[in-house]
């Protein structure tokens, strides 16, 4: 599968500090696995990296011979997502690998080898899940800079 | 002459330990003591001489108040100010000031339930251009300027409920929840998405804005369980969440007055956590919030706040303050995300300095990190 990257995300996620190869690996390996979130031909793919976590947001398109998938966004968090303390409200996702309909809800969040409660899209039965978007690149973000601070 | 020529400088060294006891409940690096918040605003203004007037009108200097009195009574290094009706004026209310409260609408601009499908909500660009936005970012400039190291920008949602409810009069709110639920959504809804955009807007201007919002008026005195769940604490959701959208948070504070001797329960799995949030709750029935129940209930949510009767700060009697932070304490300091002694709502503006003490005293004597 071809993963295509447009100029303009790839300097969104330079200036993240995200590699293309990494891009490219969290696609493949969502896609091999068969374990993202689906809404609206849009995917959400995620693989822990090192310390991080990347998330892919891309549309799968076809070709004449093979899929390829276009990049719409990626984003990192450094926080270690743990088990889900709740699911609450329905959302448009659905978890491709077990086939129900994602939550959303809260998670245990570790940074630092400190575990606090975080919002996150939630599969209840294959317990697992993914930020979102402005949640990773806003208020995660801005968490894992005040821990840094508070814990220095 | 400013008004920061009327203070003398904040002690770095006191500074210094008091940031690593407020980080304590944070990041689990068990630091002095409990802190102690007992929601100061106007209180501070009076301790330096000033009225309760002036801590309302000259948002500056009662901020300087805070930071200052904060400090001698051994208290958060952070400095906060606020009032019950932010944002309101953008929707038409008019507020005045008084001698002895904190500003107060001069009466209800929605008569009528018809008159809730016209009202509007400010985009940030409005918001800019209103009250509540320019005097928080110009007292939060001054912060900056004269107590950077107390400053955390705080947008307050505050009573969604409440200031909502000032619109069209707090009888008519009441009666319109059962007899004209598009109206009183209408209304709660306005006031939320408008104090959304002011917490944008805030965190436009300093890169970040702590939330706070509370649940005051949506209580167990007037309403049931399901009514506050529908009107506040799902609005209080639609905040968090439409304002961590816009780039604020990612500090939250729930302040739940009154009484919530039932409500409780319909918080925990409604309202959005984040792993900077604090959750207060002030009382059930008469009583103070048992420290003991909120732990039970919120203490692997988030970091809990408990509550000393706020009555007892004005009577004379110290003795009772102590023993009741002291109960308090020692029911929540095991608390798995920490524990922070406050009182059930702000400490009013004559509270007896041996009254604010006590509670000082208590959380040193049962609340020293390693002493038990």
């Amino acid at each position: 599968m071809d993963v295509k990257i447009p100029n303009e995300v790839m300097e969104v996620i330079g200036k993240r500090g995200i590699k293309e190869a990494d891009v490219k690996d969290v696609v493949m390996t969502a896609e091999s696995a068969k374990k993202k979130l689906k809404s609206n031909g849009r995917n959400l793919a995620k693989k822990k990296i090192g310390d991080v976590t990347v998330y892919v947001d891309y549309e799968l398109e076809k070709g004449i011979l093979k899929e390829h998938a276009n990049v719409k966004s990626a984003y990192s968090h450094r926080m270690s997502l743990g088990d889900i303390v709740n699911a609450t409200d329905k959302t448009n996702w659905i978890c491709v690998h077990c086939g129900e309909p994602a939550m959303a809800g809260h998670v245990a969040m570790t940074y630092m080898q400190v575990t606090r409660n975080g919002p996150a899209v939630v599969c209840q039965k294959c317990k697992d899940s993914w930020v979102e978007e402005y949640l990773a690149t806003k208020t995660l973000a801005a968490a894992e800079g005040l821990f840094e601070k508070k814990r220095a | 002459m400013g008004y920061e020529e009327l203070f003398p400088g904040m002690d770095m060294k006191w500074h210094a330990n008091a940031t690593k006891r407020f980080a304590t409940p944070f990041v689990d690096v068990p630091h002095d003591r409990i802190d102690v918040d007992p929601i100061i605003l106007s209180h501070a203004a009076v301790a330096c001489g000033y009225t309760i007037r002036d801590f309302y009108e000259k948002p500056e200097l009662g901020i300087h108040c805070v930071g200052y009195i904060s400090h001698l009574y051994d208290l958060l290094p952070v400095t906060h100010w606020f009032y019950s009706l932010p944002w309101c004026r953008e929707l038409g209310l008019t507020l005045q000031y008084k001698d002895t409260l904190p500003p107060i609408s001069t009466g209800p601009i929605i008569s009528e339930p018809g008159q809730t499908d016209n009202l509007r909500v400010p985009d940030v660009n409005e918001l800019m251009k209103g009250h509540t936005l320019p005097e928080f970012i110009r007292m939060y400039e001054y912060v900056a300027k004269n107590l950077p190291m107390t400053l955390v920008p705080i947008s307050y949602g505050f009573d969604l409920v409440g200031a909502a409810a000032e619109l069209c009069g707090v009888e008519n709110f009441i009666m319109w929840t059962f007899t004209e639920p598009k109206a009183a959504h209408n209304l709660v809804k306005t006031y939320t998405d408008t104090s959304v955009n002011g917490a944008i807007g805030l965190a436009n201007k300093f890169g970040m804005a702590m939330l706070i919002v509370g649940s005051v008026l949506a209580n167990n005195d007037i309403f049931s369980d399901e009514t506050v769940k529908e009107y506040s604490a799902e609005y209080m959701k639609r905040y968090v969440d439409k304002a961590f959208r816009g780039g604020a948070g990612p500090q939250l504070f729930y302040h739940l007055c009154g009484n919530h001797q039932t409500d409780y329960k319909v918080f925990k799995d409604t309202l959005f956590w984040s792993p900077f949030t604090v959750i207060h709750i002030g009382y059930s029935g008469r009583d103070s919030f048992p420290s003991a129940l909120l732990e039970q209930e919120y203490g692997n949510r988030a970091t809990i706040m408990g509550s000393v009767d706020t009555k007892l700060m004005i009577n004379p009697n110290p003795k009772v303050v102590y023993e009741q932070s002291k109960a308090q304490i020692l029911a929540g300091r095991d608390s798995p995300k920490g524990y922070i002694l406050g009182t059930s709502c702000e400490t009013p503006p004559y509270t007896l300095p041996g009254n604010l003490l006590a509670m000082v005293k208590a959380a040193r004597d049962v609340g020293t990190y390693g002493t038990w």
